[in-house]
C-alpha cells in the first residue's frame, strides 16, 4: 500500500455509519423487520419518480440526473410482511418506541446532546430505493464524541434515527427491482466531524463505533452495518465514498482517494502549464458513422451496422491526460468512462492515449480518425459508440468532465469497490432535499426517560475487551470477534455455567461455528438455550468436549431435537474412570507387539485406537493421562 | 403582515419577544449542553409549549426547550427567495384547447423546503415546468375558480363550476379538466353530471392521493391521463384517477357511479355497481363500455338551481325519532336515508318518517351497502316504508342521491314531478342491470385475461 505524508497533505476524514436496530417492528409501521431472503415475492407494483421543484423553482441536480436516466421501478412485496405503508399508500403510524429507546442509548454512549423535540424530516431519493421518494429521518442527538485508544476524541456531529431503504435486487431493461422487506427497518446514522487525520485512525474509529453499536440491541448480521467515508486533502475536495463493506478496506480506499486527488490536482496544474483553459474546450463533436466505413475493428463495424452512431471529439493539448494513472489501474480516461457508463448506460469510451490496436484499429485507421477530428499529436481524441440518444448524452458528460479537470477534483459521491478503488456513483445532492414531514407529529424525548436509559448504559466494549482478555487469558481479538459475531452476551452466560475452561467456550463459539458453517450447516438454528444445555452437559461430565462439534452439527440437521435427545441419539454416554481403565487395559493387551516395538512412542497410535471407542464420552486429557500411566507400568512389567 | 411569532404562545412567546427574535431570524444559541445555530421557524398552534423550533444548517428541524437555553442572539435573517420558473406553455395549433379549472387541490406544486409547505403551481407556464408532457397533448388554459379544501366544497361552488364549464363548452374549448381534492371529488362529479344538460365536451375531475410535492406523487400521471381523456370523444362528467397501486393506467369513472373507497391508496376511486367506462394508459384510451355520451354540437346548458335544505341520515341500531324531527322542525325539504341492507330503517323512526312526508319532505332511500339495489318490496318493513311515502332510490349511492335530491328539488316543487325526476335516469346514475363482476371486479386480472 502506498503511504503519504498525511499531515502535510492535510488529510481530513469523516465517517458516516449506518446500523439497523434489532426491533420487532419497523420504524413507522407495524410490519416485522425480518428479511425474506430469496423467497419469491407475492406481488409487484410499478412506479415512476419525478423530481420535485425546490423552493428556488429549480430541481436538485442529483435528482435530475437520476430522473434523466429514465429508469422504471418495480417493487416486490409479500402479503404477510408488507403493508400499504411501505407501498407509500398509507400515511406513517407513530414512531416505534423500541427503536427510539435503542437510538437514545447509542446517542448517550457517544455522549451526545439529546434533542428534546424531534421533527421527522423527509430526505428525497429518486433512485427508487424508497417508494415515497424520500426517507423519513430525524435528528436525535448532536455534539457527541468517541474516544480512540490514543485518547484522541473524534467529535460526533449528529445522530439520526431513520428508515432503512428497500433492498435492490437487480437492474434489467432499464428497470430497477427493489424488495420491500428491508424498507422501514429502523436505522441509526452516526456522522463524525472530519477530525480523523490518518487512514488507520479512520479504521479504528469505524471499528469503535461499530463495536459500540454491537454492544446494544442492533441487528448483528452481514449488511446490517454500512460505512461511508469522507476524504479530503488540502486543495482537493471533500469526496464521499459510499458502501464501504469491510473495515479492512478503509485505509486502502483512503490512500487511493488521496492518490486520485493528488493526480487530479497535478492534471489541473499541468493544463495551466500548457496554457489551456476550460474556454478552449470545444463542444463540437463529429459524427463519424458515415465517414469511416469498413473498419477493421469488429465491434465498431458491427455496432454501426446495427444503426449505432460513432461520435468523435478532439481535446486540444490533452495528450497524455486521459492516459494519466490516478490510482491503480485507473486512469483519467477511466474516470471519464465510468461517468459515461453510469449516466448513459453506454459501455464506455475509447481515447487516443490508449493503444488503439487493442480495439482492432489499424494504424491507418487511427490516422484517419486523427485527420477527420483534426487531432494533432499534442491532442487527445475520444470516441463513443451507441444509439444516437445515448451518444449525444455521453458527449455532454465527457465535455463536462473534461471541463471539470481545470478545477482539480469535482465534488461527487463515489462508490467503494472491492479492489480498494472507487467509481463515480452520483452527483452530490444539494442541500435542498431535506424538508419537514408534514405527515407526522413532533416526538418528545423526556428528560426522565433519558435519565433512566443513562442509568443502565452498557460498558464501553473496548473496556470489556481489555478486561475479558486479561481475565480469560486470551487475545483481545477473540473478544472482539465475539462482539462482531453478536455472541458476547452468550459467552457471558456460558462462562457462568462452565468457568473451568474459557478456551473451550471460545473455540466453540468462534472456531466450531465457523467450521460447521463452512460445511454448510445452518447453525443459526442453535439457540442460546441450546448452547447453555450443551455446556451444562459438559460441566456435569455427561459429555466430553470432543462431542460438542458433533452435537452442534446434529442440532443443525435436526432442529426439533433437544440437546439431551441428540446426546441419546448419538449414544453419547459418559464412561467412568474405572471403565476407561478397563478399555485401556484391553487395548494394551491387544497391541502388545506395538508396545514392544515402539515402547513409549506407542502412545500416539494407542491413543488414536482408544479415542475411537471413547470419543465424546470422556475428556481426551483424562484419557491421555491414564493411558500414559498404564503404558509406563506395562513397559516396566515388560522389562 | 405575517405574525412575527406565528404559532408561539405562553412562555416561549414571551421569551422570544424579550430577546427581540422573530420567525425567519437566524439565531445562535447556547444550551446547558451545546451550541446551535439555525432559523427560527413558525410553529403549529397545538404543539408543545415552552419549545422553540429551528432549522439547523444541515436542514434538519428540531425543537429546543427555552429552559435549556442560556444564551440566544439574532445573527441574521433568512432572505425570502421564492422564484417561480418562467417557462411559456408551448402552443401547438394542431392540438385541442383544454381548460383546467382549479378549485384548490394541488395537481402540481413546488415545495418550500423550510416549512414543508406546498406552493401550488397553477399557471400554464408553471404546470409546463412540472409536467412538460401536457404540451404534447393539448393547448392548456388555466383558471383558478376558487381555492378551498375539498371538504369545504358546497353547492354554490358546484353552481359556479357548472357555469364555467358551460362557458368553456360553448366557446370552442374541447375539454375541461377540474383539479379537485379527492375527498369530495365524486360528489362534485355527481353534481356537475346533473347540472350540465346536453354536455358537448369531456369534463374530467382529477386530483392526487399523494401530494405533488413528493417524488412518488400520482399527480403528474393523473394529470396526463386527465388531459388525454379531456381530448377524447367522451362528453360526460368523469373522474380519472389511477386504477391500480402501480403508476400504470388510469380508470375513467362515470361521474354518478364513482366513489372514493379508501382513505389513502392511489387507486381509491371505484365505479360502484358497474365496471368503469374505460381506461387510459400511455395516452391511449380503451373503452370498456359502449353506452357513453359522445361529443356533439349541442349547446351545453347549465341547470344549476339547487335546494340546500336537504340532509343524509345514516341509519343505525337505536336511531330515534328526534333525529328526523330536527330536520322537519328546521325547515328541511328532503332527506336521503342510508338504510341497512335492502333499504330498511328501525321501526323506531317510522313515526317521524310519516310526519316528515306528511309535512312535505321528500324522503329517498339508499343502502349503506353501496353495492346493489334497494329492494323495498321484499320484506314487509320495506313495503311499509313505501306506504309512509319513502321513495326507493334503486342503486343510487347515498351521496349521489343527496346531490340528485337537492338538484331535483331545485328544479321543481311539484310532488309528482319530484318523484318522476328522482326516478328518471338523468346522468347515467341508474343501472338497469347489475353485471355479476360489478361487485368485485379486478381490472388487472380482467386485462390480463383479455376480458375487457
Amino acid at each position: 500500500m502506498e503511504h503519504f505524508d498525511y499531515e502535510s497533505l492535510g488529510l481530513k476524514c469523516g465517517l458516516e455509519i449506518h446500523q439497523q436496530l434489532d426491533t420487532e417492528k419497523k420504524l413507522f409501521c407495524r410490519c416485522p423487520t425480518v428479511l425474506q431472503g430469496t423467497r419469491e415475492p407475492d406481488f409487484t407494483i410499478k412506479r415512476y419518480m419525478r423530481p420535485v421543484l425546490g423552493e428556488m423553482g429549480t430541481f436538485d441536480k442529483a435528482m435530475l440526473t437520476e430522473y434523466e436516466k429514465g429508469m422504471n421501478i418495480v417493487y416486490e412485496g409479500y402479503n404477510d410482511v408488507i403493508c400499504t405503508y411501505e407501498l407509500d399508500d398509507t400515511p406513517p403510524f407513530s414512531c416505534n418506541e423500541e427503536a427510539r429507546k435503542i437510538a437514545l442509548q447509542i446517542a448517550l454512549l457517544v455522549n451526545a446532546n439529546i434533542i428534546e423535540e424531534m421533527h421527522v424530516c423527509r430526505k428525497n431519493y429518486l433512485d427508487g430505493s424508497v417508494p415515497s421518494g424520500f426517507q423519513r429521518t430525524m435528528i436525535l442527538g448532536t455534539d457527541g464524541y468517541i474516544t480512540l485508544e490514543s485518547g484522541k476524541k473524534i467529535r460526533i456531529d449528529i445522530l439520526s434515527l431513520e428508515e432503512e431503504a428497500a433492498r435492490r435486487i437487480k437492474t434489467e431493461n432499464k428497470t430497477n427491482y427493489f424488495r420491500l422487506d428491508r424498507l422501514g427497518i429502523p436505522l441509526i446514522e452516526v456522522t463524525t466531524k472530519p477530525d480523523i487525520s490518518h487512514p488507520d485512525e479512520c479504521k479504528e474509529c469505524a471499528e469503535r463505533i461499530g463495536l459500540l453499536f454491537w454492544s446494544t440491541k442492533v441487528k448483528k448480521v452481514l449488511g446490517s452495518i454500512r460505512q461511508d467515508v469522507n476524504v479530503s486533502i488540502k486543495s482537493g475536495t471533500r469526496i464521499e465514498i459510499k458502501g464501504v463493506q469491510k473495515l479492512s478496506w478503509i485505509p486502502l480506499l483512503i490512500n487511493n482517494e488521496i492518490s486520485r486527488q493528488i493526480k487530479l490536482i497535478e492534471i489541473k496544474n499541468e493544463l495551466a502549464k500548457r496554457k489551456i483553459s476550460s474556454d478552449n474546450i470545444t463542444e463540437d463533436f463529429t459524427d463519424l458513422s458515415e465517414t469511416i466505413k469498413n473498419l477493421k475493428s469488429n465491434f465498431i463495424s458491427q455496432g454501426l451496422k446495427s444503426g449505432k452512431k460513432l461520435y468523435g471529439i478532439n481535446f486540444k493539448g490533452f495528450k497524455g491526460v486521459f492516459g494519466k494513472e490516478l490510482m491503480k489501474n485507473y486512469r483519467f480516461g477511466t474516470e471519464v468512462s465510468s461517468k459515461v457508463k453510469i449516466l448513459t448506460g453506454l459501455k464506455g469510451i475509447i481515447h487516443s492515449d490508449e493503444d488503439l490496436e487493442n480495439y482492432g484499429f489499424s494504424k491507418e485507421e487511427t490516422e484517419k480518425f486523427s485527420k477527420f477530428l483534426k487531432s494533432n499529436p499534442n491532442d487527445c481524441f475520444v470516441l463513443v459508440l451507441g444509439i444516437e440518444k445515448n451518444v449525444n448524452k455521453a458527449i455532454k458528460v465527457i465535455i463536462k468532465r473534461v471541463k471539470n479537470a481545470f478545477e482539480g477534483v469535482p465534488p461527487e459521491t463515489r462508490k467503494a469497490l472491492e479492489d480498494g478503488t472507487t467509481e463515480f456513483l452520483r452527483e452530490l445532492h444539494g442541500g435542498a432535499r431535506l424538508y419537514p414531514d408534514t405527515d407526522s407529529k413532533a416526538i418528545i424525548n423526556k428528560s426522565s426517560e433519558i435519565e433512566e436509559i443513562k442509568n443502565i448504559l452498557p460498558r464501553y466494549p473496548w473496556e470489556v475487551i481489555k478486561e475479558y482478555s486479561k481475565k480469560y487469558n486470551t487475545e483481545e481479538r477473540m473478544i472482539k470477534e465475539l462482539i462482531f459475531d453478536g455472541n458476547l452476551a452468550l459467552f457471558e452466560k456460558l462462562i457462568k455455567i462452565y468457568p473451568e475452561n474459557p478456551t473451550i467456550i471460545f473455540t466453540t463459539l468462534l472456531e466450531t461455528t465457523t467450521a460447521l458453517r463452512r460445511d454448510g450447516k445452518d447453525i443459526a438454528i442453535i439457540s442460546d438455550q441450546d448452547y447453555m444445555e450443551l455446556f451444562q452437559e459438559l460441566k456435569y461430565k455427561n459429555i466430553g468436549k470432543e462431542a460438542i462439534e458433533e452435537i452442534m452439527a446434529t442440532k443443525a440437521d435436526f432442529p426439533d431435537l433437544s440437546i439431551k435427545q441428540i446426546k441419546e441419539k448419538l449414544d453419547i454416554e459418559s464412561i467412568s474412570t474405572e471403565e476407561l481403565e478397563k478399555i485401556i487395559r484391553k487395548i494394551l493387551e491387544k497391541n502388545i507387539h506395538i508396545i514392544k516395538e515402539r515402547e513409549i512412542r506407542a502412545l500416539g497410535p494407542l491413543m488414536g485406537e482408544i479415542m475411537k471407542e471413547v470419543r465424546g464420552k470422556i475428556d481426551g486429557a483424562i484419557v491421555s493421562k491414564e493411558l500414559k500411566n498404564q503404558l509406563e507400568k506395562k513397559l516396566k512389567e515388560l522389562k | 403582515m405575517e405574525d412575527q411569532l406565528k404559532g408561539y404562545r405562553g412562555k416561549a412567546k414571551e421569551f422570544l419577544k424579550k430577546h427581540k427574535i422573530n420567525i425567519w431570524d437566524i439565531i445562535a444559541l447556547k444550551t446547558k449542553k451545546t451550541k446551535l445555530e439555525g432559523i427560527l421557524l413558525p410553529r403549529y398552534e397545538h404543539s408543545a409549549p415552552n419549545l422553540i423550533e429551528i432549522k439547523l444548517e444541515n436542514n434538519y428541524n428540531i425543537g429546543i426547550n427555552i429552559n435549556e437555553i442560556t444564551e440566544i442572539a439574532k445573527i441574521g435573517k433568512r432572505e425570502a427567495k421564492y422564484k417561480i420558473p418562467e417557462k411559456t406553455f408551448p402552443k401547438n395549433d394542431l392540438l385541442p384547447r383544454v381548460k383546467l379549472l382549479g378549485t384548490g387541490g394541488t395537481v402540481a406544486s413546488r415545495l418550500d423546503y423550510t416549512t414543508g409547505a406546498v406552493i401550488p403551481s397553477f399557471t400554464p407556464g408553471e404546470l409546463f415546468s412540472s409536467v412538460p408532457e401536457l404540451a404534447e397533448i393539448c393547448n392548456l388554459e388555466c383558471e383558478l375558480v376558487f381555492e378551498i379544501l375539498s371538504e369545504n366544497m358546497k353547492p354554490e361552488y358546484w353552481q359556479k363550476l357548472a357555469d364555467k364549464v358551460k362557458q368553456a363548452a360553448n366557446s370552442g374549448i374541447e375539454g375541461v379538466i377540474i383539479g379537485h381534492g379527492t375527498d369530495t371529488m365524486s360528489i362534485t362529479s355527481a353534481a356537475l353530471s346533473f347540472m350540465l344538460k346536453d354536455l358537448s365536451i369531456p369534463v374530467v375531475l382529477v386530483g392526487s392521493q399523494r401530494s405533488s410535492d413528493r417524488p412518488s406523487s400520482d399527480a403528474a400521471l393523473n394529470l396526463i391521463n386527465a388531459a388525454t381523456v379531456a381530448t377524447s370523444d367522451i362528453a360526460e362528467v368523469v373522474v380519472t384517477m389511477l386504477g391500480s397501486p402501480s403508476h400504470d393506467y388510469g380508470l375513467i369513472h362515470r361521474g354518478t357511479l364513482v366513489r372514493k373507497m379508501h382513505s389513502s391508496v392511489r387507486d381509491t376511486f371505484r365505479t360502484i355497481n358497474d365496471i368503469p367506462l374505460g381506461m387510459v394508459r400511455n395516452r391511449q384510451i380503451k373503452m370498456f363500455k359502449k353506452d357513453y355520451r359522445k361529443k356533439d354540437k349541442l349547446e351545453t346548458i347549465a341547470l344549476t338551481k339547487f335546494e340546500k335544505k336537504i340532509a343524509i341520515i345514516y341509519s343505525y341500531p337505536g336511531v330515534e325519532d328526534e333525529l328526523i324531527d330536527f330536520y322537519i322542525d328546521n325547515g328541511y325539504k328532503g332527506i336521503v336515508l342510508a338504510g341497512t341492507g335492502l333499504g330498511h330503517v328501525s321501526t323506531n323512526i317510522y313515526k317521524s318518517i310519516e310526519r316528515a312526508t306528511q309535512e312535505g319532505l321528500t324522503i329517498l332511500m339508499t343502502t349503506q351497502t353501496l353495492h346493489g339495489f334497494v329492494g323495498m318490496d321484499v320484506y314487509s318493513t320495506g313495503r311499509e316504508l313505501q306506504n309512509l311515502g319513502v321513495i326507493p332510490g334503486k342503486n343510487l349511492l347515498p351521496e349521489v342521491a343527496y346531490v340528485k335530491l337537492g338538484w331535483v328539488l331545485g328544479q321543481t316543487n311539484d310532488k309528482k314531478q319530484i318523484k318522476e325526476l328522482l326516478l328518471l335516469n338523468i346522468a347515467g346514475e341508474f343501472i338497469e342491470r347489475e353485471i355479476p363482476i360489478a361487485f368485485n371486479y379486478n381490472i388487472d386480472e380482467l386485462l390480463e385475461k383479455g376480458k375487457l
